[in-house]
């Protein structure tokens, strides 16, 4: 049993060790200006990076990190050093798989719904024009292990609120040239949200900061100088690459800036969601119910505040998923056929 | 006895400000100057038809020379000093950063005038709501606010304070009424805040959004020593008030001094210093200061031309109504200060504030009080005097023309892209918003 699981923390480092060693690599190759993922020295990284293995709440953050390592990647001009880098990358991601760390291996599917299901949607693209996905989802839906799946297979860049957390607040430690950004990362997932790890982290300012704050953020309120600069960026960005983004309103974002893009909503029946959310947060039945109810709040009202829109409501999106008809594989297979019958695929 | 039908003139030139821009704007732009033409003119030849041509003259030419001309002074000059200080910054115009600025603007419409105020102000709110959609309530609150309300703390902020302090009341006795204006501002900035908040996700929603991609905030005024000529413009208007109690500037009968103009209209020596501070002030301020200032502030002779135009206007076809306020004025049976409050107020959101302040102050001092404030018009209680002040100061905003700056305000804005709804839509924002609040003032100051 000890050597089991000397051997299961063994294979853990080793893994974090590869990880740190290709956001270096990645690093190194491009120069990126906006830094590196993991700044810390290696040990340290590498004991953070067991960590978030071990903490189920946290897995999603290292995802996240991940993905960020691989937006970078793709960048690389260098083919020959290009395909290095994303052979070592999938090589990763195929062992955090194999190591059942990720919240998608706790299934929503519904088979029997499953069964009904056909698929029919006309081709409605544009040639010339970036894929843009953006996917909003109910909590509990699987729907981040779906648009992170939707994007690992088109190979295209993946953001989520977490990455665009670190890109703004690096874009901002370039400007003022004094936040150190590894120090930002370490702090943001320390803060973790303990009572409902599906709320957004808010992160607590001092007096001097919020005025500090206030002076850069041109007299608006943090919430919304972040919701604008988010806006400003995904603009800049949708205008250059192709993507998949999570929520931040952004399929609303792109529509008031005229930028074509896909937006899916991704959800499922409470119960299954609920269920989800149990065993992902080792919680009892009445605190997830009340966990899921809580996310799908603040995402509505957030949602209704800088859209105006009814968040969810499947009239305002392209496609509306229901992953219990599907499982998580199954939406992203689901998703994926609906872009090729349009003539989308991986490029 | 007034007639009154000499008051259709005034009457027919209000319903042509209100509805001209509604029914043809087009012809309401270019004609403007012929309308108010044709009611001057009638009003003139009205007056000569009761009172004959030297009553008549006299009437015109003084509510020209006494009334309107200090007046349209005192406006050009504060709005060639303020188009000359220049706001450069990028404060982003949101609900709190509005509440703010028309909280700071309230306060300094004591200290500087409702009218050198709201010139000050009025660009730099403008500027920093450039990027809104959705912002004419702002302007609409700053005029209830700023251009008004704000005023009522010293004989400074409005002129029928300053008339007030002439008569005996005292300097700072007007900053006791600071209770109704904290009052009214939280009332209305709360009210303010929930409208403002409301368009502002709207504009938002839309995808609106203003230029923050420069890191820190950059808050910067150009021409910044055209505070001293503000100042000077404000001192005049002090004198204005102080000078003719003055004996070097009184004959031996006590009358006030000044040259002598056909019909016996007198323009007095502190007036003509009045205006000649202004018009230097005005000089200095734009021979001091570069060109690209103006031209940063989107700075046009458009706002004040059609001030000057429309005011000349009202102050000449106003008078038979002022002369009938005169006279029924004091037979009104106006005893209780809610009664002060309500009839001072209306008649001032359509005639000039000063000279209806000045009737019921008259009426309030003739009634025999023996204890209170002690004026030159005899001995008023604080109730009465705080009602019929700040019926005058605050229901100003009631329309476009209750005070001078509102229409200013209007003007500038409309030049600036920010469609302000026409004189009646104005009067609706006034009905649901500030007449409910001036019925609390009544209920908390008044009656209880």
């Amino acid at each position: 049993m000890i050597n089991e699981y000397a051997d299961e923390h063994k294979k853990m480092r080793a893994l974090a060790g590869r990880i740190y060693d290709l956001d270096k690599r990645v690093y190194e190759e491009i120069g990126s200006n906006l830094g590196r993922v993991f700044t810390g020295d290696r040990d340290r990284t590498i004991d953070n990076i067991i960590k978030m293995f071990a903490d189920t709440k946290e897995s999603h953050i290292l995802r996240s990190d991940l993905a960020l390592i691989s937006n970078m990647a793709r960048s690389i001009r260098n083919k020959k050093v290009h395909k290095a880098v994303m052979t070592e990358y999938d090589e990763i991601v195929k062992t955090i798989d194999k190591l059942k760390l990720n919240s998608d291996k706790v299934e929503i599917i519904d088979k029997y719904i499953a069964g009904l299901n056909t698929l029919v949607m006309k081709k409605r693209f544009l040639e010339g024009q970036h894929l843009i996905i953006c996917i909003s989802r109910s909590y509990g839906s699987g729907g981040d292990d779906i648009g992170f799946g939707v994007s690992d297979n088109l190979e295209i860049d993946y953001y989520d609120a977490e990455i665009f957390k670190t890109v703004l607040k690096r874009l901002e430690a370039e400007k003022d040239g004094l936040i150190d950004a590894s120090q930002m990362k370490i702090s943001s997932a320390s803060k973790l949200a303990k009572k409902n790890p599906g709320l957004a982290r808010d992160e607590h300012f001092s007096l001097k900061e919020k005025i500090s704050k206030l002076n850069r953020y041109h007299g608006l309120s943090i919430r919304d100088a972040v919701f604008f600069n988010q806006s400003e960026l995904l603009c800049d960005m949708a205008r250059k690459q192709d993507f998949v983004v999570m929520g931040r309103c952004a399929d609303v974002i792109l529509t008031n800036n005229c930028i074509p893009h896909i937006s899916i909503f991704i959800t499922a029946p409470l119960m299954q969601r609920v269920q989800r959310i149990m065993e992902l947060n080792h919680v009892d039945k009445k605190t997830a119910l009340r966990q899921v109810r809580e996310v799908d709040r603040a995402h509505a009202s957030y949602y209704k505040y800088y859209t105006g829109r009814r968040w969810g409501q499947a009239g305002n999106y392209d496609l509306s998923v229901n992953s219990a008809s599907y499982g998580i594989k199954g939406s992203v297979d689901f998703i994926l056929n609906v872009l090729k019958v349009n003539g989308i695929e991986k490029s | 006895m007034v007639p009154i039908w000499l008051s259709i003139p005034f009457v027919g030139l209000l319903l042509s400000i209100a509805l001209f821009p509604l029914i043809n704007s087009k012809f309401w732009d270019h004609n403007q100057k012929y309308v108010v033409c044709f009611w001057f003119v009638m009003v003139s030849c009205m007056l000569f038809y009761v009172f004959g041509l030297k009553s008549a003259g006299r009437v015109v030419l003084d509510s020209i020379v006494n009334d309107y001309l200090t007046f349209i002074v005192m406006l050009f000059g504060l709005y060639c000093v303020a188009g000359n200080i220049s706001f450069e910054g990028d404060l982003a115009g949101s609900p709190r950063v509005n509440v703010f600025l028309l909280a700071v603007g309230t306060i300094l419409s004591s200290c500087i005038g409702t009218t050198g105020s709201s010139m000050l102000m009025v660009r730099p709110i403008i500027k920093m709501n450039s990027w809104r959609k959705r912002k004419n309530h702002i302007m609409i609150f700053f005029i209830f606010l700023v251009s008004n309300i704000g005023g009522c703390l010293t004989p400074i902020g409005d002129p029928p304070l300053l008339m007030g302090f002439m008569r005996g009341v005292p300097f700072f006795w007007s900053l006791g009424l600071w209770k109704m204006l904290l009052l009214n501002m939280v009332v209305l900035l709360t009210i303010f805040r929930f409208i403002d908040k409301r368009a502002y996700r709207k504009d938002i929603a839309e995808g609106r959004r203003p230029d923050i991609s420069k890191a820190g905030t950059e808050i910067k005024f150009v021409g910044l020593h055209n505070l001293i000529f503000l100042i000077m413009i404000v001192v005049a208007v002090i004198l204005s008030g102080t000078l003719p109690n003055m004996k070097e500037f009184q004959d031996a009968s006590g009358k006030v001094l000044g040259v002598t103009l056909p019909f016996d209209v007198v323009l007095s020596y502190p007036s003509i210093i009045e205006i000649l501070i202004i018009l230097l002030a005005a000089f200095l301020s734009f021979k001091t200061t570069d060109k690209e200032v103006r031209r940063s502030n989107h700075f046009t002779w458009g706002a004040i031309k059609e001030v000057a135009v429309l005011f000349i206007g009202i102050f000449v076809t106003m008078q038979p109504t002022l002369m009938l306020l005169n006279e029924f004025g004091p037979k009104l049976g106006l005893t209780e200060p809610f009664q002060m409050f309500w009839v001072t107020g209306c008649l001032s959101s359509f005639l000039d504030n000063t000279p209806t302040y000045l009737v019921f102050l008259t009426t309030a001092g003739s009634l025999g009080f023996t204890h209170g404030i002690v004026t030159s018009l005899g001995v008023l209680p604080k109730t009465m005097l705080i009602a019929i002040s700040a019926g005058a100061v605050f229901m100003g905003a009631n329309t476009y023309i209750g005070n001078a700056p509102n229409f200013m305000v209007k003007a500038i804005s409309d030049e600036n892209g920010i469609r302000m709804p026409s004189f009646f839509g104005y009067m609706k924002w006034s009905l649901c918003i500030l007449i409910p609040v001036f019925l609390l003032d009544t209920l908390v100051f008044f009656v209880i």
